[in-house]
């Protein structure tokens, strides 16, 4: 049974539509991730949830109970943003006591919980400190305790990561992982780092122009991208705009194999650049390599084809496989090609 | 680190004789034993401090202004504080409007400002009385309050208050707990400088006070009016003492800086 239900969602602001329509179901203790480029309405959902924005249309039901009118002071929702939004007049005990002395607990049980939590997330030690003479990585982590020593019943979080350097984004990301799978509490993040959404998340749940893309498992999502904006978004893609005829894709004067499932007319022929490798003779298409760049465990190799522009992967195993100028041709499995009716979704 | 060019050391201090020397005569003007302002004089005393003592009147004018300049401070604080928020945070019909208003009093000339609230005290059955003197110093000195409030809550992160509501705080909570002392060093701002211009106010006050409510600036004013004498250094040279002692209070407390400059 769903724990939390977005039931058709929508805000508008007069004439802008920030959110068009969202519809999501989120089970108990699961990590789902709202991804999608800035703009795409996954602040304004995650506002809604929170309660500091009222929707236009929809409801919100958190356990059966219709918290869409509710304050946010009422929903008991832990929340962690972008900036943190630290107290900077109180020191990192009184922030994370803040909550449950609103919620008039005893000083003896504040004073346990507090330094339970500071403990859970490794900054005992800290709690005289003010947010000002801490680290980036430090800051986070007492937002995280800060929202979670009320006992949520959901864990919001705002690009928790965007403010934090490339290492300690990992490494916290690692944590906050490990950390909610052993809190098992329901936790929706929002993000527009593919990366961040795909390691993390039980569920992505991929956002643009205000509407839901897709909702899917990362590898999932992944393998089967809904159509251009899901391929290009979550990863690297080759996509062709091509057309069915018979057995295979049309694209330009190139065949190209795929498994078509009675599909027909105008389609997007999707084909991720790792799933290419390079054939010395032959090859569905052939084509002459224009640039590559060096990734360290892989080459990204741009090429011109009869098909338009190509992007290949390929992973370092020692000498590359070709260098500017040269003419290769590029080879993949029928199953590894995607084909989605073009303008399905966008 | 590069050197301070030499040109403005010297424009430096310069500024600071020209701010200073007129105070530092009347300093030493205050120490005479004649009975007629001079400088140079050949006797010094302290006899004109003596003679603050006799003169009662100006000893009640002091603490009248003192806890004029307190109250009208801290009302025009009160009522700022609100609208600083509402002006800062929030957009609204006739927002800019209602901030024109407000900052009004500064733009007026207090000749005009003084005859206009006389005229309205007297429309009330309020002349000469303290809450009209105190009403009309508070009029003067908001503009002062509203502007460092609202240049502390312009730099104000919203996701604070949004925080405080998701952790449970109620609207109220949230104001007592987290707005207001992030408001704090531009209501500490505005609040002495409010309180020094009240302190400071003649011209408005020549018309709105009356016998009973004579303020210092006024009963220094009239005296002059009548009678040359060192008096008024030696009272000017106690209010020059007093300034400076504060200052340095503040200074050594919070950091004239930080108050001044209305930054957290």
């Amino acid at each position: 049974m769903a724990f939390l239900k977005l039931e058709s969602l929508r805000k508008a602001y007069g004439e802008f539509v920030a959110v068009k329509e969202c519809s999501l179901s989120i089970g108990e203790g699961e990590f789902v991730c709202l991804l999608g480029p800035s703009g795409c309405g996954k602040t304004t959902t995650l506002q809604m949830i929170a309660g500091f924005v009222e929707p236009t249309e929809g409801r919100i039901i958190l356990n059966g109970a219709d918290i869409t009118r509710l304050g946010p002071s009422k929903r008991g929702l832990g929340i962690v943003f972008q900036s943190y939004a630290l107290f900077p007049h109180m020191t990192v005990a009184a922030n994370v006591a803040f909550g449950l002395e609103m919620r008039a607990i005893a000083k003896r049980e504040r004073r346990e919980r507090v330094a339970h939590m500071l403990d859970l997330v490794r900054l005992d030690g800290f709690a005289d400190r003010y947010p000002r003479q801490l680290s980036g990585g430090q800051r986070q982590r007492v937002a995280l305790a800060r929202a979670l020593v009320i006992e949520p019943s959901v864990l919001l979080l705002d690009e928790p990561m965007g403010a934090l350097d490339a290492l300690l984004r990992e490494e916290m990301q690692i944590e906050l992982r490990a950390l909610q799978k052993r809190l098992g509490i329901t936790t929706i993040m929002v993000t527009h780092d593919q990366v961040e959404a795909m390691s993390l998340a039980d569920r992505v749940v991929l956002l643009n122009n205000g509407s839901v893309e897709q909702v899917a498992e990362p590898f999932a999502m992944y393998e089967h991208p809904s159509g251009r904006f899901a391929s290009t978004f979550l990863g690297k893609s080759n996509v062709l705009a091509g057309d069915v005829s018979g057995a295979s894709v049309l694209v330009g004067d190139q065949e190209l194999p795929a498994d078509l499932a009675g599909m027909s007319g105008a389609v997007d022929y999707i084909i991720r650049p790792e799933k290419i490798t390079f054939a010395a003779a032959g090859g569905l298409v052939r084509g002459q390599v224009t640039a590559r760049v060096f990734l360290g465990d892989r080459w990204l190799y741009q090429l011109d084809t009869p098909v338009g522009p190509m992007q290949v992967i390929d992973t370092n195993v020692g000498l590359p496989k070709a260098v500017e100028g040269d003419a290769v041709g590029l080879v993949w499995a029928a199953e590894n090609a995607r084909v989605v009716a073009r303008g399905a979704a966008s | 680190m590069s050197r301070t060019p030499i040109a403005l050391h010297i424009f430096h201090w310069l500024f600071v004789l020209f701010m200073v020397a007129p105070l530092a005569v009347v300093v030493l003007v205050s120490f005479t034993d004649k009975g007629y302002i001079s400088f140079p004089f050949d006797g010094a005393s302290l006899r004109w401090f003596q003679a603050i003592w006799n003169q009662k009147s100006f000893i009640d004018s002091f603490w009248l202004s003192l806890a004029l300049g307190a109250t009208a401070a801290t009302l025009a604080v009160v009522l700022a504080v609100p609208a600083a928020m509402a002006i800062a945070w929030h957009r609204f019909p006739a927002r800019d409007l209602a901030l024109a208003l407000l900052m009004s009093p500064l733009m007026l000339p207090a000749i005009v400002l003084g005859i206009a609230i006389l005229r309205l005290l007297s429309h009330l059955g309020m002349t000469g009385s303290l809450a009209g003197l105190v009403a009309a110093h508070m009029v003067v000195v908001l503009p002062y309050v509203l502007r460092l409030v609202i240049a502390a809550a312009a730099g104000y992160d919203h996701a604070l208050s949004q925080a405080a509501r998701s952790l449970g705080a109620s609207a109220w909570a949230a104001f007592r707990r987290i707005e207001l002392p992030q408001l704090v060093p531009g209501i500490a701002g505005g609040w002495i400088i409010a309180f020094v211009t009240s302190f400071d106010e003649l011209t408005m006050s020549i018309f709105v006070s009356s016998a009973g409510t004579t303020t210092l600036p006024v009963r220094m004013y009239n005296y002059i009016a009548n009678t040359i004498d060192p008096l008024l250094a030696a009272i000017s040279t106690v209010l020059i003492a007093l300034t400076l002692v504060l200052m340095i209070v503040l200074d050594r407390l919070f950091g004239l800086d930080r108050i001044l400059g209305g930054k957290a």
